[in-house]
């Protein structure tokens, strides 16, 4: 056992066991991360609606996207601004 | 007292769902209580080999839903086993044949009839795993100590947590000597990836084999490790949660064990 120890330190190959630990790690976070096209659609949709309560924007040019590199995944949600509306006393409704 | 339906799930075919459920049934059958094994499985079932009563279905699970037969008829006594019986999936039906409601209906009947029902679903999280946690009131979950497996379970737990079941794991087939030479994910490992409760983890053993060839309940063998794990294991689910789970890493002999706290040691103090 320990002479097998040192020789796979002489080696330097990783075990497969922390190899796989690590891709399955990886996996389920990614699984996790997984959003439907539908999903994306209705959150822009909503936003829209919220965001323009408050700006008039560009609905042309509007862009929802996940972003994804190893440490962490983001939202991203880009909307040119044309103007602020000012709050009137009915929008509230 | 209402008895418990227990659904035995992994996502993944092909993990040991089949044994562990016939063992597990069988297992709970001898510390006394009532047992029916429900094979989910539409249009392939298997469960009647595995526990040696293919030649004994009349009526299987889909005549029970469609009243053509008493939940009675359809269940099968084991011949060797007091108390436990399966209630054989159909062969020609579609597998779309029965409703998460009529598993809800099936179910109310059996937790009046038997102490313990055990539903082994089938692989995939479609139709058959849909009925089989529609009606369940708890859950394990069965896993190898494989890439994908663990990541199909992790699938699986998800969605049972969905249905506000939180199930528990059992890692089948470990290779100590693998897990040993770092070749193999560790139930530490898998645990730690799944963050899930343990209820038993269970060897790889040639046993399984032979007791699946033969139709013969892998717990009365006392040779088969794996038939012990078993035993172990229906007790935590038949009341005894806390029964410490025997870990198939550990060695088994006085030197080895000394060996290997010596060896922990000198690793605790790299």
């Amino acid at each position: 056992m320990k002479l097998n120890d040192l020789l796979k330190k002489l080696i330097k190959k990783p075990d497969s066991r922390e190899v796989a630990k690590k891709r399955l790690k990886f996996a389920l976070v990614y699984d996790k991360l997984e959003v439907s096209d539908d999903m994306l659609n209705n959150l822009q949709q909503e936003l829209l609606e919220v965001i323009s309560r408050y700006f008039e924007i560009d609905r042309e040019s509007i862009n929802l996207d996940i972003q994804r590199s190893d440490d962490y995944s983001a939202l991203v949600f880009n909307t040119p601004i044309l103007s602020a509306k000012h709050q009137q006393g009915t929008s509230a409704a | 007292m209402e008895g418990k339906v227990i659904v035995m799930t992994s996502g993944k075919g092909g993990v040991g769902k089949t044994t562990v459920t016939a063992s597990l049934g069988a297992a709970l059958a001898l510390q006394g209580k009532r047992v029916a094994i429900v094979d989910m499985d539409i249009g392939l079932r298997n469960m009647d080999v595995v526990m040696g009563l293919e030649n004994r279905i009349v009526f299987n699970v889909v005549d029970v839903i469609q009243g053509r037969c008493k939940l009675k008829q359809a269940a099968i006594k084991d011949r060797r086993i007091d108390n436990l019986f399966l209630i054989p999936a159909s062969q020609s039906d579609e597998k779309d044949v029965i409703k998460p409601e009529n598993m809800v209906w099936l179910t109310k009947k059996l937790r009046r009839e038997y102490d313990f029902t055990l539903l082994d679903c089938p692989a995939g999280i479609e139709h058959g795993f849909k009925n089989s946690i529609a009606a369940a009131d708890e859950a394990v979950v069965i896993c190898t100590p494989d890439v994908s497996a663990v990541r199909d379970a992790d699938r699986v737990i998800g969605l049972l947590y969905a249905r506000s079941i939180t199930p528990k794991l059992v890692v089948n087939r470990i290779i100590p000597k693998m897990v040993e030479n770092g070749d193999m994910l560790s139930h530490e490992d898998i645990v730690d990836v799944l963050s899930i409760d343990l209820v038993g983890l269970v060897e790889m053993d040639e046993q399984v084999v032979v007791s699946s060839n033969t139709g013969t309940p892998l717990v009365s063998n006392k040779e088969s490790k794996a038939g012990m794990a078993f035993q172990r294991i229906a007790m935590r689910l038949n009341g005894q949660p806390d029964l410490p789970i025997d870990n198939p890493m550990m060695a088994k002999g006085f030197w080895k064990k000394i060996g290997k706290k010596l060896g922990r040691k000198n690793k605790d103090a790299k």
